[in-house]
Parts: C-alpha cells; sequence; structure tokens
C-alpha cells in the first residue's frame, strides 16, 4: 500500500511541530488536535503552501520536499487538493466556471464534470454566481472543484467548521460518499471529534505541535478518554439491523444477541424513502458515539424500564478519576466506557469481572446522520 | 489640415503621451504595485514613500531634477545620446520618462490597495488546484480587481493629460513634440488669447469631467462583492 512519508519540523515564535509519522493513502484519515496543535500547519506543509519547513515529505514515492537537497515542488505542481475553511471560490466566477477552472487544468482528466455535479448535488446551482450560495452550498461547490482536479491526496482543512449542524451532517455523508464512489485518499483537519469519528478511518492527534495517537479511529478515541482532552466516549460502528419508524427509532446490531437503539436515522445510506413501518437496511453501517457520562450501570436486569439500551456486561477496568471513576465495560466483544461518581461505584461495590447491566437512552446514541432530523 | 492647427496638434501628442504612459505605467506600476503589496519589510514604507513623492512634490522640482538627469551632462542622459544619437532632454521621450513619474502614484497605489484586499486566499486555491504564477495573475488577479485596473489607467491618463510643470520643464514647447494642451493653453493665456484660451480649458474640463465619471460609473457597476 502506497504512504504519504511526513517527517518535517516548522518552528515559528515560541512554537515548534516536529512530525514524523507514515500516513495510508487509504480511506480518510482524520487530524484531531485543540487549536494551536499545528494542525493547519501540517496541512500547509503537505499542500507547499509554507516554505518554513525542516526535512522531507514523501508522496507514493515522490519526493515532494526535501530541505536537506533543496528540492521544494510548487503546490500547483504537487497533485494535492485543499478544501479550506472557508471554499474560497473564485467570486468572479459561476459555479461551473469555479468547476471548469480546475477541469482544465486537470492534466489527465478521468472524472466528467457532469457525473460530479450529479454527485455533489450541484445541479441546481450550477449557473448562480458562487456569492449567491449559502456557505454549505459553497462548501459543496468547493468540495466538487477540488474532487475535479482530480488530486492524488485531498487535504481538508476545518470544512465543515462555519456550518450549522444540518449541513454539517450532509456533507459528511457526501465525504464519506466521495471516499467510496472515487477511491481518493483524504486527510481530514478539524478540532471536532464528533466529525472526525463519523468519516475518519484512522486519526492522528496532535498535541503541542507534537503527535500524541495514531491508529483506528474507535481505539485512538477509545485511548483518549483516559486523557482529559475529550469528552469520555464510546465510538461505535456498527450494521444497521432495521428502522422502526412507527416509533421513531433505528435498531443496530451489537452482535448476535444484543442490538441498539437510537432516533431514526433521517439520511439513509442508501436513500430509500421509508414507506414501510419497518425496514431493514442490514447492508450498511452506521458511525456513532456514546458518551460515558450517558451511560448508567445497574447490578440486576430491569424489565419496567423505559429505557430502551439495557445491556449485560462484564466489568474490565475501573479507573478513579477526581470524583468519577471511568469503568470499561465488555458487551461480548464490544467495549463501552462508562462514567459514574466515585460514590456509586462504592455504593453498588463495583469490581472487575462483575456481571452489570448498562442502560443508556435511545438519546444518548449521537450520530451526525440525525442531526437534520 | 489638422496638423497645421497648433491646439489640434497639442490634442494629438497630448493623447500620444498619455496614451503611451499609461500604457508603461500599467506595465511598470503592476509588478510594484504587487511587490508592495506582499512586502513584509520595514523598508516598505521607504519604498512607498518614494512613489508617493510626485502627489506632494511641486512638478517643477520634479521637473528640474528630471532635467538634469537627462541632459548630456549626466549619465542617463549621456548614455542616451551615445546609443541614440539625439539628445534625450526636450524629446517626446523625455516627457514620457517625466509622465510615467509623476503618475506613478496614481497608477500604483489603487492597484496596490486592490491587491492588499486580494490577499492571498483566493491565489492559494488557485495554486491548489494547479494554476502557476501567470495563469493566477490572468484568470483571478486581473478579473477579480479589473474595476481597481481600470481606475488606475484612468487615473493615470487623466492625470498625464492635465500635467503642465514636468513637461514644461524637460519637453520645453516644440509644437509636434512635446507641445501638449497644458502648455498650449499656457501660450494662449500669455498672449491675452482668452478666447482660445478658455477653449482649451473647457474641452479639458469637460474631458476630465467625462472620463472621472466614467470610472466612478463603471465602478459603481462591478462593486467587489464580500459576501
Amino acid at each position: 500500500m502506497s504512504h504519504l512519508d511526513i517527517n518535517i519540523s516548522i518552528s515559528y515564535d515560541s512554537f515548534t511541530l516536529a512530525i514524523k509519522q507514515q500516513l495510508p493513502m487509504k480511506g480518510i484519515t482524520g487530524i484531531f488536535g485543540h487549536s494551536g496543535s499545528g494542525k493547519s500547519t501540517l496541512l500547509k506543509s503537505i499542500a507547499g503552501l509554507t516554505k518554513n519547513v525542516q526535512g522531507s515529505i514523501i508522496c507514493q514515492d515522490h519526493t515532494l520536499f526535501n530541505s536537506d537537497a533543496k528540492l521544494f515542488i510548487k503546490a500547483e505542481h504537487r497533485n494535492i487538493g485543499l478544501v479550506f475553511q472557508d471554499s474560497r471560490l473564485f467570486p468572479h466566477l459561476t459555479v461551473n466556471d469555479n468547476l471548469l477552472f480546475a477541469v482544465k487544468r486537470c492534466k489527465n482528466p478521468q472524472l466528467t464534470i457532469k457525473d460530479i455535479i450529479e454527485l455533489t448535488d450541484l445541479t441546481a446551482l450550477i449557473n448562480k454566481k458562487v456569492t449567491q450560495l449559502s456557505g454549505g452550498e459553497q462548501q459543496r461547490v468547493a468540495l466538487a472543484r477540488a474532487i475535479l482536479a482530480e488530486p492524488a491526496l485531498l487535504l481538508l482543512d476545518e470544512p465543515l467548521s462555519a456550518l450549522d449542524k444540518q449541513n454539517k451532517s450532509m456533507m459528511l455523508c457526501l465525504l464519506s460518499k466521495i471516499q467510496k464512489t472515487l477511491n481518493i485518499p483524504m486527510l481530514y483537519v478539524s478540532h471536532s471529534l464528533a466529525e472526525l469519528q463519523q468519516v475518519a478511518d484512522n486519526l492522528l492527534v496532535l498535541k503541542s505541535g507534537d503527535i500524541s495517537h495514531f491508529g483506528n479511529i474507535h481505539q485512538i478515541i477509545h485511548q483518549l478518554n483516559n486523557n482529559d482532552t475529550i469528552h469520555q466516549q464510546t465510538s461505535l460502528s456498527l450494521p444497521i439491523k432495521q428502522h422502526l419508524v412507527d416509533y421513531g427509532l433505528t435498531s443496530l446490531r451489537l452482535n448476535d444477541q444484543q442490538e441498539i437503539y437510537l432516533p431514526l436515522i433521517a439520511q439513509q445510506a442508501n436513500n430509500k424513502r421509508i414507506t414501510n413501518s419497518t425496514i431493514s437496511d442490514e447492508n450498511h453501517v452506521l458511525r456513532c458515539f456514546v458518551f460515558a457520562s450517558d451511560i448508567s450501570i445497574t447490578k440486576h436486569e430491569h424489565s419496567g424500564s423505559s429505557i430502551v439500551n439495557h445491556l449485560a456486561a462484564k466489568i474490565s477496568n475501573i479507573t478513579a478519576q477526581q470524583r468519577n471513576t471511568l469503568i470499561t465495560v465488555f458487551c461480548q466483544q464490544q467495549v463501552f466506557y462508562v462514567q459514574i461518581s466515585l460514590w456509586s461505584t462504592k455504593r453498588l461495590a463495583l469490581k472487575v469481572d462483575d456481571d452489570i447491566y448498562i442502560q443508556f437512552k435511545a438519546s444518548a446514541v449521537h450520530t451526525l446522520n440525525n442531526e437534520g432530523s | 489640415m489638422i496638423t497645421q492647427n497648433p491646439d489640434l496638434l497639442a490634442l494629438i501628442t497630448t493623447f500620444q503621451m498619455a496614451t503611451v504612459t499609461t500604457v508603461i505605467l500599467l506595465l511598470i506600476g503592476t509588478p510594484l504595485a504587487w511587490y508592495l503589496a506582499q512586502m513584509r519589510s520595514r523598508y516598505k514604507v521607504l519604498v512607498e514613500a518614494l512613489v508617493a513623492l510626485p502627489l506632494v512634490l511641486p512638478p517643477t522640482v520634479l521637473g528640474f531634477y528630471l532635467l538634469l538627469a537627462l541632459s548630456p551632462q549626466y549619465l542617463p542622459g549621456k548614455i542616451w545620446q551615445d546609443v541614440t544619437g539625439q539628445q534625450l532632454a526636450f524629446s517626446f521621450t523625455a516627457i514620457i520618462i517625466g509622465s510615467v513619474l509623476y503618475s506613478l502614484p496614481f497608477v500604483v497605489q489603487p492597484l496596490q490597495k486592490a491587491f492588499e484586499q486580494l490577499g492571498n486566499d483566493v491565489l492559494e486555491a488557485g495554486k491548489m488546484l494547479g494554476a502557476g504564477p501567470i495563469d493566477r495573475f490572468f484568470h483571478i488577479v486581473l478579473p477579480i480587481t479589473k474595476a481597481s485596473f481600470i481606475t488606475a489607467a484612468s487615473l493615470g491618463f487623466a492625470h498625464t493629460v492635465g500635467e503642465f510643470g514636468v513637461v514644461l520643464m524637460i519637453g520645453g514647447n516644440i509644437p509636434g513634440e512635446t507641445r501638449v494642451l497644458s502648455i498650449a493653453l499656457f501660450d494662449h493665456v500669455e498672449a491675452f488669447n482668452y478666447a482660445k484660451a478658455h477653449a482649451l480649458a473647457l474641452s479639458l474640463l469637460i474631458g476630465s469631467m467625462i472620463l472621472l465619471a466614467l470610472i466612478y460609473l463603471l465602478n459603481y457597476q462591478r462593486p467587489v462583492d464580500r459576501s
């Protein structure tokens, strides 16, 4: 598998970004960090938009930059796309002309503009001036334009940070669809873990200019639970079992015996219109997450509770954190993280290997897929 | 015959001078304005002050030093004479040099401001789509800052048409060569020929007014949309 080899250091003022990492040129790699962690600087270095860099960047065996060899391939010759936070459409051009700008400069065009317009749902906007578009529409045009340049790698620098929840949800679905359809490797920078959780396959975490974590998205989010940097959570990627339309719920298959429920997802992956009261949708996997503080523990099975998610589990770890405890439990193979008070932990006399039940409401299962509902 | 009418001859000379000057100003002023817009050095203010100097300097001061520089006793004038065999001072070329220097801020300043407002964002977007520097200039910078180019060219042209002091100092009053409208007007006033002076003054006034109105009209039709 081809890689992006990054071995760079950038220093300015009192900040130093030092990255040595091999990233897969496949799927979506999320880059997460708080403000000032160096996310955007890293992306600009890869794009070739900053020259104050030491080290080397090699993309699929092509050296883009090597300070020792005094080699610097200009941004326009790197064949790397970048979708900016603020879209940066050309204000003097229509939507169609913005797209054509990319097409005309693409050296070996394989995609057709018509297909990308359809894929990004821009048909109705094609003759509009870009200044007449909403923020969400502008980002869709920016994404379509970047794709039409047919880059070997697409960089996304906080592309959804200026959008409302509904547009974010739509764009995340679109990004997933584009990645799967066109198979363009993407590096997605965001300070929103929820966004990255929805689309990224791998996650690189930056902290004060250094890599603190890198690996599978769910594993890294779970590793971050032990830091204070994120809202502790369980990150899930589960197949959809069915949509219970009459009850406004969607069920996900956790394992052979267990399932979890969440509010009916508005945008079904296969875009089927909901006509039946119960729809099986087994072929699609949904990304979702549950905050550790939204899950409670009971020692006995409750049959008379309104809480729909009630799962048998076994405690594998208990970590005291000030006045709370973070309890790691397993429902068969699936890990869940539960945050309860230290007092409750003592009151229930919880210990490792105890068989317990975890419970959480359907509304505690979050996915950006249903933010627009 | 047009060429036998000294005022029409002055009009033609003025038009030629303003056109050539405007073309040269755009060719010189655009990269200079771009450089100033991108410049981060502390010496930027010095270059800006130098460019803006003709705005505050009496034209005769600039004309005087140019007259010295372009005369055969000094290096620029001497080199010119050695190469071409002709004197540089009191020639059409001399008034073009003077006009370019004198009208430089009228072209550089609006362009510099436009480039500064344009920023690097859309240019970076162009780079990421594979556009090189010349491509970016002609397909991004020029269309977006078109109104400022029109303003710069019009101001440069109009200011050159209205020149007097510099042209008189380094060009003198040679019909068909350096005698421009403003000097012809001065001649008529000196000769107490107020009717002819009035005709020239009024036509300059109306011409300038029309030109400025056109600039504002063009800029009004093409406002920079920042939404």
